[in-house]
């Protein structure tokens, strides 16, 4: 039962980089592929449909942590106490970011809004790349530090590199001006997934270790397995619904 | 103020922020459903625009309780690391079921409706909306049961210095969650209808020209706030049993009795204006511009009893985090600092009040500019027609 959960932890972790991956890195590149301000509306509606169905992954590893590994979520948290306050800091103004942006006419607050979004995806790129150094250096150190800015990069660029496949995958020839197929995205986010992947496999026994009782474990199996089936469904439904085929003619414009 | 005392209180204003926001969630997310569902089986356009219009407030307030939950959900490892060491094993389990059954489809279906006007097939659409409420009232359902068991630990036994779940079953019964739930789904109806009344008040003394428009929702308002009103004071005086048993010195912790005081005060008050003066006159309500500032300054009212409800129960609960179990000051993590809470409090509290107050204030701009302005579920001029225009240009 323990690695079922782990697995699933896993699974929501590892989904949450190769699938939010994309946001966080558009929301990077946002000044440099949208040099006009129509340029970044198109980029912004290209991944708008798509951000409350990645960024939920991390309130369900969230979750997953406090129910499944409870003694794991709080020594976690605090040990990473103010890589954590940047990181949500970093995720609330790139959500203002996109929930605000269009909410009033004028170019100055749409742009000021878009730095926002800028500026919280570069946040959550570094807050991350610091919070895997420190897990993987098993919490003892200083959680900011030059070698976890030094992740933080390479989670950045792989961020960046998905970011940038997903926008010639969606909007072929528009935005970077080239191509991808779907093949190339799945790199892509296997690519932003690694990060995440690499400390989580070498720390997976630490994990395993902190696993609630069986009694919790069944009750929360119990519960959560029939909800699977929808919960990919809903997945699977808003990649159909927004994905390629439908890209193409109109854009949905509220975030 | 001492370490535990700043962690306490950037928990209690994120806590009375979140609610803030979800409680108006809760009681729009079902008009919505609704005045959607007319639209689907009518297909006539005013009950679309009135779908569009409210729709949008419904979603420009949800962000504001996204980012206040996260830090919330977060905020338990934080600052209160000691309650998943201690009680994990059992509170742990209603949250991790509410973001994996109920928040993550909650989030997934709503980007689905907000992004799929025009896109999917109508009656796929409306599921979207409905699938967003009954979701968000799971949510309440798993909340309140992982909040209840703070009020009265039932379930559980200690077991080798942390608590084990023995009985989940009693964790869905517990007493302090059958009464408290309804209370809080009934203020939820009643913040959300006079946010819909004080708002189409608003357009009907300013002369609006959407006026049936805003005679039909002014009724709708007003009829849903006498539901919500009902189930939560009926509710609400049928907790003080319980509370009697489970927490009997409750009312007697220092700010609770005032606190208390407020919610009664008001709540009563409203309750019987609402049934014996609005009720009866609802009809010509509307037309009576006199009265509209009158419903305009009331509007907050619900929101300002519903804080201080959760002060009545929250505080009430001191010193102990989970009743007679662990205390607030046991929860705290070791090794939190004061400058560590300072910091990430400016942070919090300073991000989220300045988001807030930008959230209310486009709130009132959406309410003020009317149906016509709503641009949810409007496409964006970003298609191969203004690539065109661009060109003549």
């Amino acid at each position: 039962m323990d690695i079922l959960w782990l697995g699933v932890l896993a699974l929501l972790l590892l989904g949450y980089f190769a699938l939010e991956g994309f946001d966080i890195g558009l929301g990077m590149l946002l000044p440099i592929l949208g040099r006009t301000q129509r340029d970044r509306d198109r980029i912004v509606s290209a991944m708008a449909p798509f951000v409350l169905a990645n960024e939920v992954w991390l309130v369900a590893v969230a979750g997953v942590l406090f129910g499944a590994f409870p003694s794991l979520e709080g020594q976690v948290l605090f040990g990473l106490y103010p890589v954590v306050v940047a990181l949500l800091l970093s995720w609330i103004l790139r959500d203002a970011g996109l929930w605000f942006r269009r909410r009033l006419e004028g170019p100055v607050w749409r742009a000021a809004w878009d730095w926002m979004i800028c500026a919280g995806s570069y946040g959550l790129a570094l807050s991350w790349g610091m919070a895997l150094a420190a897990i993987a250096g098993g919490l003892s150190g200083p959680p900011i530090g030059l070698d976890g800015l030094g992740f933080g990069v390479v989670v950045a660029a792989a961020f960046g590199f998905h970011g940038w496949t997903f926008a010639s995958w969606l909007l072929p020839g528009q935005v970077t001006g080239a191509s991808r197929d779907g093949r190339a995205l799945l790199v892509s986010a296997c690519a932003a997934a690694l990060p995440a992947a690499v400390p989580l496999a070498l720390l997976s026994p630490w994990v395993l270790e902190h696993a609630a009782p069986a009694g919790t474990l069944g009750v929360l199996s119990l519960i959560i397995v029939p909800f699977t089936p929808v919960m990919v469904g809903a997945q699977v439904w808003t990649w159909r619904t927004f994905g390629r085929r439908r890209a193409a003619d109109r854009m949905p414009s509220f975030f | 103020m001492d370490v535990l005392d700043l962690a306490r209180t950037q928990f209690a204003v994120t806590g009375s922020l979140h609610f803030l926001f979800v409680v108006l969630t809760l009681g729009l997310a079902p008009l919505v459903a609704i005045m959607h569902t007319r639209h689907t089986v009518t297909g006539r356009q005013d009950h679309e625009r009135a779908t569009r219009f409210w729709g949008q407030i419904y979603v420009i307030n949800y962000a504001l309780g996204i980012f206040t939950g996260l830090v919330m959900e977060f905020q338990f490892g934080l600052s209160w690391s000691g309650l998943s060491e201690y009680a994990g094993d059992v509170f742990g389990a209603p949250l991790a079921i509410e973001t994996l059954g109920a928040f993550f489809l909650e989030s997934t279906f709503l980007g689905l409706w907000i992004f799929g006007w025009r896109r999917l097939p109508a009656w796929l659409h409306l599921a979207c909306i409905w699938l967003v409420t009954l979701t968000a009232y799971a949510s309440a359902f798993w909340i309140m049961v992982a909040n209840s068991f703070l009020q009265n630990p039932a379930g559980a036994v200690e077991r080798g210095g942390h608590l084990v779940l023995t009985d989940f079953g009693a964790l869905l019964t517990n007493p302090t969650l059958t009464m408290a739930l309804p209370h809080v789904i009934g203020a939820g109806l009643w913040a959300g209808g006079f946010t819909v009344m004080g708002a189409s008040a608003y357009q009907l003394f300013r002369r609006t020209s959407e006026r049936e428009f805003f005679t039909s929702s002014l009724r709708t308002g007003v009829l849903v706030a006498f539901v919500g009103s009902l189930i939560t004071v009926g509710v609400g005086y049928a907790q003080f049993g319980v509370v009697a048993t489970f927490q009997p010195d409750k009312f007697s912790q220092p700010m609770v009795g005032p606190a208390l005081g407020i919610m009664i005060g008001i709540g009563q008050t409203l309750q019987l204006f609402i049934m014996f003066v609005l009720m009866p006159v609802l009809y010509w309500l509307p037309r009576w511009r006199w009265a509209q500032p009158i419903l305009m300054v009331i509007t907050p009212l619900p929101f300002a009893a519903a804080t201080a409800g959760w002060l009545v129960r929250e505080h009430g609960r001191q010193p102990w985090l989970i009743n007679g179990r662990l205390t607030v000051a046991d929860a705290m993590s070791p090794g939190l600092t004061s400058g560590m809470v300072t910091v990430s409090f400016v942070g919090f509290v300073g991000v989220l009040g300045l988001l807030a107050f930008a959230d209310y204030f486009l709130i009132a701009r959406t309410v003020r500019r009317g149906p016509a302005a709503a641009t949810l579920g409007v496409d964006a001029p970003t298609g191969p027609t203004e690539r065109a225009h661009a060109l003549s240009l």
